[in-house]
């Protein structure tokens, strides 16, 4: 609860920030729009045709195809689909507050003598005001709260508090980030409902306050945002991570570990999808990640077929990533985090199961379960064909359910990543890839261009971390966030806390 | 002063104003007076461009108003019309000032003017110059709607049933001065209406249009003495039918 409550500050006025640059770029955009539209039924059909599809894009669809059409994570694809999310409300009421403007007082502007844009600046914006800031309104609330969404693209927001607390099973952060962001929605809203009984009543008093008002919390989310921006230097060192635990911790120890050894400023960034994190660092939006060999090797190398061993695998992916994309390998963390079979303890000790090969002959009799994507894997095509496995049954669960279920003996063999915490503390047996079918997945740290040009000692920094995790390390960091309720930055700040002095001791004794 | 030559205006299937040719000399109110869609309104729309004609010209001082700007010919001619249209976010002053205030008047010059104006249609500037139009009876809006077309000391007034709101009381008061007002300001007046009477009272000519044309034209005298056709006849003899049914009322109660 206290982390959550320490990081809210600087994710609200980033939720903040971003919520109100969507709303005046989509009032912005929307008003001159509106006005074409209401003058011309035929503009108006199809204005409000593209922006009904828009607002019906499911929005964190909306928000994740911005990434590869504009070719970047973060703030900027977060803004637009925002801005696209939020203009329909705005839109439609500018339109229709227009329309409604009565004829009467069409034809009064015109006969004292206003030109086409003083007819529009002083009697009919201002009649049609109320009902536009009605829609300012609407779009606000619907703004704000899908801005929650814009953390899986790169953009923080409340949002990190709510997927990080799901992904860390920390109900605590969820809370507090759905509080906070339905609290910012409120406020926003009453500012703009104070504002649109100004324009109704038309007092002046009140539209002044609430323009003040708005001006006012501008100025602060831009503030924040700037003084980060003005100093280039002081950047901070950006850490990815894909959507899990062990991601989570890793980020906050490399961030961590930066900040210690070097006096840089470091960020931890939450919850990016793992697809936009390489090309991020490619592009130096990010500065460093973990990822892991096996997954280089398929999906950025693109080789199929058996792997050959652990160092080769690191070796022709160290080689290949410093040659195409200048990002080098600073550490091998000194685990593998790899899919692994995995059952009861005590089962696969009844069985006489240690290993995968030996599963083969009994499996016609057993169930396996697997995450969302195991059985689609080229791992398990890998595994079966190996090993010739046929299991009476295959079910695919929600990872949390698969534990329960092989936990509890509903299922026998499960596909597991080997660093989960999980196996430590349900008593799992990982079973033996006595045949090396599954590549190696060493935990690489990755380090872009832009950081070994800016802060080489960073680099050296992050290199310092090779071998310091081993596989039972990580899984009690995991564990600790998975089932001891710990945040992974107190988890890293632990593991810091011993590194420290491990490490101390190596140097002084250099 | 005014000048229309040959007007045509059509919607649709209907020639609203069917070649309208009218002169409206200097000082002189002329009133437009006719049936509803007989295309009064129209024509008098045309002379500020409110409407723009399918056929014919309009000149004003000389000038055909189709050369520069719609708004600069708009801001030269008063303009006050039936819904009056007072814009209701703006003070009573404010739409009083408005033309002046898009002229580009001083803002002193304009205060006076509008206190002036106000004082002129009978409305006490003091208690009415901060008022929203929400606040005014009918006939208190007609009467600002009035002094706006007032502002900007137009030369020529273009007036689409003015007084059509106002009690007969008012209505009578300030009949009589705005007769007063525009023989002193020399204004040259089109004025619309289908009260007869008001057109016997107030205008120098009056033109009796039907059917988008103008079947007559001339003093009132004139008309009263030479009708053209039965339909002229009728529309001045409802004012005299009137009151002399008026008459007998007060003697039968006398």
């Amino acid at each position: 609860m206290n982390e959550a409550l320490a990081q809210l500050p600087g994710l609200a006025a980033a939720h903040l920030q971003l919520s109100l640059a969507a709303l005046a770029l989509a009032a912005a955009l929307c008003l001159p729009l509106g006005v074409l539209a209401a003058r011309s039924p035929r503009t108006g059909a199809a204005v409000l045709g593209v922006a009904s599809v828009a607002q019906t894009i499911p929005s964190l669809a909306l928000l994740a195809i911005m990434v590869p059409l504009l070719a970047r994570i973060g703030f900027l694809p977060a803004l637009v689909a925002l801005t696209l999310y939020g203009a329909l409300p705005i839109l439609r009421n500018t339109v229709a507050g227009i329309r409604g403007v009565e004829p009467a007082l069409v034809e009064a502007a015109r006969g004292v003598g206003m030109t086409p844009a003083q007819q529009l600046l002083r009697v009919e914006l201002p009649l049609a005001a109320p009902v536009i800031v009605a829609g300012l309104r609407t779009s606000a609330v619907w703004v704000v709260g899908t801005a929650t969404l814009s953390t899986p693209v790169g953009a923080p927001s409340l949002g990190n508090l709510i997927f990080g607390g799901l992904q860390t099973r920390n109900p605590a952060a969820v809370l507090v980030g759905c509080v906070a962001a339905a609290l910012l929605a409120l406020g926003l809203d009453q500012v703009l409902a104070l504002l649109e009984r100004g324009v109704r009543t038309r007092e002046r008093a009140r539209v002044r306050v609430a323009g003040a008002l708005l001006v006012l919390v501008g100025v602060l989310a831009a503030g924040t945002a700037l003084s980060a921006r003005l100093a280039p230097e002081r950047a901070p060192v950006r850490i990815g991570a894909k959507p899990f635990t062990e991601q989570y911790v890793l980020a906050e120890v490399l961030a961590g570990w930066i900040a210690r050894e070097t006096g840089r400023p470091s960020e931890a960034l939450h919850g990016l999808g793992s697809t936009v994190l390489f090309d991020a660092l490619v592009k130096g939006e990010i500065d460093a990640y973990v990822d892991y060999s096996g997954t280089l090797w398929a999906t950025i190398l693109k080789r199929e077929g058996p792997p050959p061993s652990r160092a080769a695998v690191l070796d022709e992916v160290a080689a290949f990533l410093a040659r195409e994309h200048g990002i080098a390998v600073a550490a091998a963390l000194g685990f593998e985090n790899t899919y692994a079979l995995a059952m009861r303890a005590d089962r696969a000790r009844e069985l006489g199961v240690t290993e995968i090969g030996q599963l083969a002959p009994l499996a016609p009799g057993l169930e396996i379960a697997g995450d969302y994507e195991f059985f689609q894997r080229a791992e398990w095509r890998a595994l079966r064909e190996a090993y010739a496995l046929s299991f009476r049954a295959e079910r695919t669960l929600d990872p949390t359910l698969m534990y329960a279920a092989v936990a509890a003996g509903e299922v026998d063999v499960i596909s597991a990543y080997s660093t989960d915490g999980r196996i430590a503390a349900l008593d799992l047996a990982l079973l033996e890839d006595e045949r090396g079918v599954i590549p190696p997945y060493d935990a690489l740290v990755l380090v872009g261009p832009g950081l070994q040009a800016r802060a080489p000692e960073a680099v050296a920094a992050l290199g310092a971390l090779a071998g310091a995790i081993d596989a039972a390390a990580m899984q009690s960091m995991n564990l600790a966030v998975d089932q001891g309720g710990h945040t992974p930055a107190a988890v890293a700040r632990d593991f810091l806390a011993g590194a420290g002095t491990q490490e101390r001791g190596r140097s002084s004794k250099r | 002063m005014i000048l229309l030559q040959r007007l045509s205006k059509r919607y649709g299937a209907t020639l609203a104003v069917d070649d309208v040719s009218l002169e409206v000399a200097r000082g002189e109110c002329l009133f437009l007076v006719g049936a509803s869609g007989c295309g009064k309104t129209t024509t008098l729309k045309l002379v500020n461009r409110l409407v723009e004609p399918d056929a014919g010209a309009v000149f004003v001082d000389g000038r055909d108003v189709r050369k520069g700007a719609p708004h600069e010919l708009r801001r030269r001619i008063g303009y006050a019309f039936q819904q009056v249209g007072l814009f209701p976010h703006l003070s009573v002053a404010e739409n009083v000032g408005i033309t002046p205030a898009l002229l580009g008047v001083e803002l002193a010059k304009i205060a006076a003017r509008v206190d002036a104006l106000l004082g002129l249609v009978e409305l006490e500037p003091a208690r009415f110059r901060e008022r929203r139009p929400a606040d005014l009876s009918g006939g208190q809006a007609q009467r600002v709607g009035l002094a706006r077309a007032l502002a900007a000391e137009p030369r020529v007034l273009l007036l689409d049933e003015p007084f059509g709101a106002l009690d007969p009381l008012t209505r009578d008061r300030l009949q009589q001065s705005f007769a007063k007002i525009r023989r002193e300001l020399g204004l040259t007046v089109m004025f619309v209406s289908h009260d007869m009477s008001e057109a016997l009272l107030l205008a120098d000519r009056i033109a009796v249009f039907d059917a988008g044309r103008v079947v007559q034209i001339g003093a009132p005298g004139e008309l009263l003495a030479a009708p053209a056709d039965a339909r002229v006849a009728e529309l001045l003899a409802t004012p005299r039918r009137q009151s002399e049914r008026v008459e007998k009322l007060l003697e039968g109660s006398a």
